[in-house]
């Protein structure tokens, strides 16, 4: 089942607007996961193009990154763009860490490193329906790698040889306590993945058109993972130097400029 | 019910899930590299396409279950009690009962029924368990409730783990015996004592109950092999109408059966004495036989009789409990 390719400009536009809506919807708050928005805006914007809604899912694994996942649902159409003005208050189900309430969750995460199995688990699902039609992608932040079930999973992955599951990395160096680098080494990630029996590839994360293009269906016996190199301040220049990628403080005068900087920018891709 | 010594009979849970899958197509099979041991490989020699081998990786397997169960899906997942509950309890949490998914955690082995030591023993699953919104506990007893605890629990919208002996199972239900999710069983009625017990324990209760009435001491035995949720209602009512209280269980008396009746009889404002014969908070060893830790952490039917009897507050000395000869294939209480 083929649909109509997403060019490059508009898989850009696509992540700006995910970065737009990602900062309105921390600077209600005054902080949040603007970090994990701004390394994978990318990302979503890649897969909310590539998957299609009610046949393909879309686990995310770090239950944060739900920030992501719901501007990119708002901006294609999936979620009404006003239900974004309740993300993270009280008695919503936009939860700033997505939940069983939460819309469009195929698997609710948010405890790091569950997020491959669910995929595999939805992955095996179709192949015991015969359901060989159907893809199911995980995105995966690079500190989950220091979870032992990621591992546990890919191992299974792999020996099923679960060719009809893509998992995209967002390998922004960035946890809690720092770089995920002074923490742990991680390193090599694309081998470690090929030596478990997968179809691994790196790219720039901030090409949404590479990640865009990894993402087409494959002729592959093998799971497949995109390792996408970025940045937790990618497309944001006017956050200073200081900001925390893991979780960012946005003084109102931050949120203005941040907001005009994206309005600006979107202003540019809608030319 | 039977009189013990019980015969014994071998993988009444597993061929009991074989048949039900052949009715059920959406029963899926998990096992987490004990196969045999959770009497599975009868699933997996005659159904393999929906067999999975988990292999040691009991996070992922609980993590594929409940995607699997997410997509329709009615999944069994089978390990020891051990490593079915402690290993993954994150993904049990967050993942199946968070969810209310249909995954059935099937844990074998209980307590100190395992001489392997604690890292085999599962002193502390059922307190795991029953912490977990939305878990559905049961206990199972006997091989004629083991044959039904599959189908007994078909639509329990939710997760459930089910608790198994492993190895030879005694018949201490007749087959016309209905294991009833939502009701607790009452075998004897008494009212002296009410005990309540589950799994392994129920045939150590009743022993005791026959000494207890041959020295003049009318026991209700109740069998809860559905911990949670509890039958608050035949728990009161056993309870009002005996002297004293017992819970029998082959598990921590922290947090288990002898936890879940003390919670009720409080909260009901119900005053009786209460003794819980279980795990007194300690781990066990390794052993060469289960038996011999049975004695030793207080398992036995002399347990039973000699909690009844300071419940109760008798002087006379506590009555000797007759050892139960069992040949090759039986099984009877120590």
């Amino acid at each position: 089942m083929e649909q109509p390719s997403t060019p490059p400009e508009e898989l850009h536009r696509l992540a700006t607007a995910i970065r737009l809506r990602a900062v309105e919807m921390v600077s209600a708050h005054g902080l949040g996961y603007l970090g994990q928005a701004l390394s994978s805006a990318e990302e979503f914007a890649a897969l909310y193009s590539v998957s299609r809604a009610g046949i393909d899912r879309i686990v995310v694994s770090p239950g944060h990154y739900v920030i992501g996942a719901f501007a990119a649902a708002a901006e294609t159409g999936l979620l009404d763009r006003q239900a974004l003005s309740s993300y993270g208050y009280n008695d919503s189900s936009i939860d700033a860490i997505g939940g069983e309430r939460s819309p469009g969750m195929a698997y609710t995460c948010g405890s790091l490193g569950q997020g491959l199995s669910a995929a595999a688990g939805f992955t095996l699902a179709d192949r015991l329906r015969h359901e060989h039609d159907r893809r199911t992608f995980v995105l995966i932040s690079d500190g989950e790698l220091q979870e032992g079930q990621v591992w546990e999973a890919a191992m299974f992955a792999g020996h099923h040889a679960l060719n009809r599951l893509v998992a995209v990395i967002d390998a922004n160096n960035s946890q809690v306590d720092g770089p995920v680098d002074t923490i742990t080494t991680i390193e090599p990630i694309a081998q470690k993945w090929e030596s478990f029996g997968w179809q691994a590839s790196e790219v720039d994360g901030h090409d949404a058109a590479a990640i865009y293009q990894l993402l087409q269906p494959a002729q592959t016996s093998r799971p497949q993972v995109i390792v996408c190199r970025t940045s937790t301040r990618h497309g944001l220049n006017c956050l200073p130097d200081s900001a925390d990628g893991h979780f960012i403080t946005m003084s109102p005068e931050l949120s203005q400029a941040a907001l005009a900087e994206l309005m600006a920018e979107l202003d540019n891709c809608n030319v | 019910m039977y009189e013990p010594p019980y015969r014994t009979v071998l993988k009444p849970y597993g061929r009991a899930l074989l048949a039900l899958a052949r009715e059920h197509e959406n029963i899926i099979c998990l096992s987490g590299d004990l196969t045999k041991q959770c009497e599975v490989d009868l699933f997996r020699d005659a159904l393999p396409a929906r067999f999975v081998h988990a292999g040691m990786a009991e996070a992922n397997m609980i993590g594929i279950a409940a995607a699997l169960a997410r997509e329709g899906f009615l999944p069994f997942v089978h390990t020891f009690g051990v490593f079915a509950t402690r290993r993954p309890l994150d993904q049990i949490i967050n993942a199946v009962a968070y969810a209310a998914l249909p995954v059935r955690i099937v844990g074998f082995m209980p307590g100190l029924s395992s001489p392997g030591g604690p890292s085999h023993q599962a002193i502390d699953d059922v307190a795991l368990m029953r912490s977990i919104p939305n878990m559905t506990v049961i206990d199972v007893a006997d091989a004629t409730q083991a044959g039904q605890v599959a189908e007994a629990t078909l639509d329990v919208p939710g997760p459930v783990y089910i608790r198994l002996k492993r190895g030879e199972i005694p018949v201490i239900m007749p087959p016309e015996h209905r294991l009833d999710v939502n009701h607790a069983d009452v075998l004897t009625e008494g009212s002296d004592v009410a005990i309540f017990a589950s799994g392994m324990m129920l045939p150590v209760a009743l022993a005791a109950e026959q000494v207890l009435h041959a020295h003049g001491v009318e026991s209700s035995v109740v069998n809860v092999a559905v911990i949670k949720p509890l039958d608050v209602a035949t728990v009161l009512a056993t309870a009002a109408s005996a002297r004293a209280v017992l819970t029998v269980e082959n598990h921590s008396i922290i947090g288990g059966l002898g936890s879940a009746v003390a919670e009720v009889l409080a909260e009901s404002g119900l005053g009786r004495p209460l003794q819980r014969v279980g795990i007194r908070d300690t781990f066990g060893e390794a052993a060469l036989v289960a038996n011999h830790l049975f004695r030793k952490y207080g398992l036995g039917v002399a347990d039973v009789v000699q909690a009844a009897w300071r419940c109760l507050g008798r002087d006379e000395p506590v009555p000797l409990v007759p050892v139960i000869e069992v040949t090759e294939g039986e099984y009877a209480p120590v």
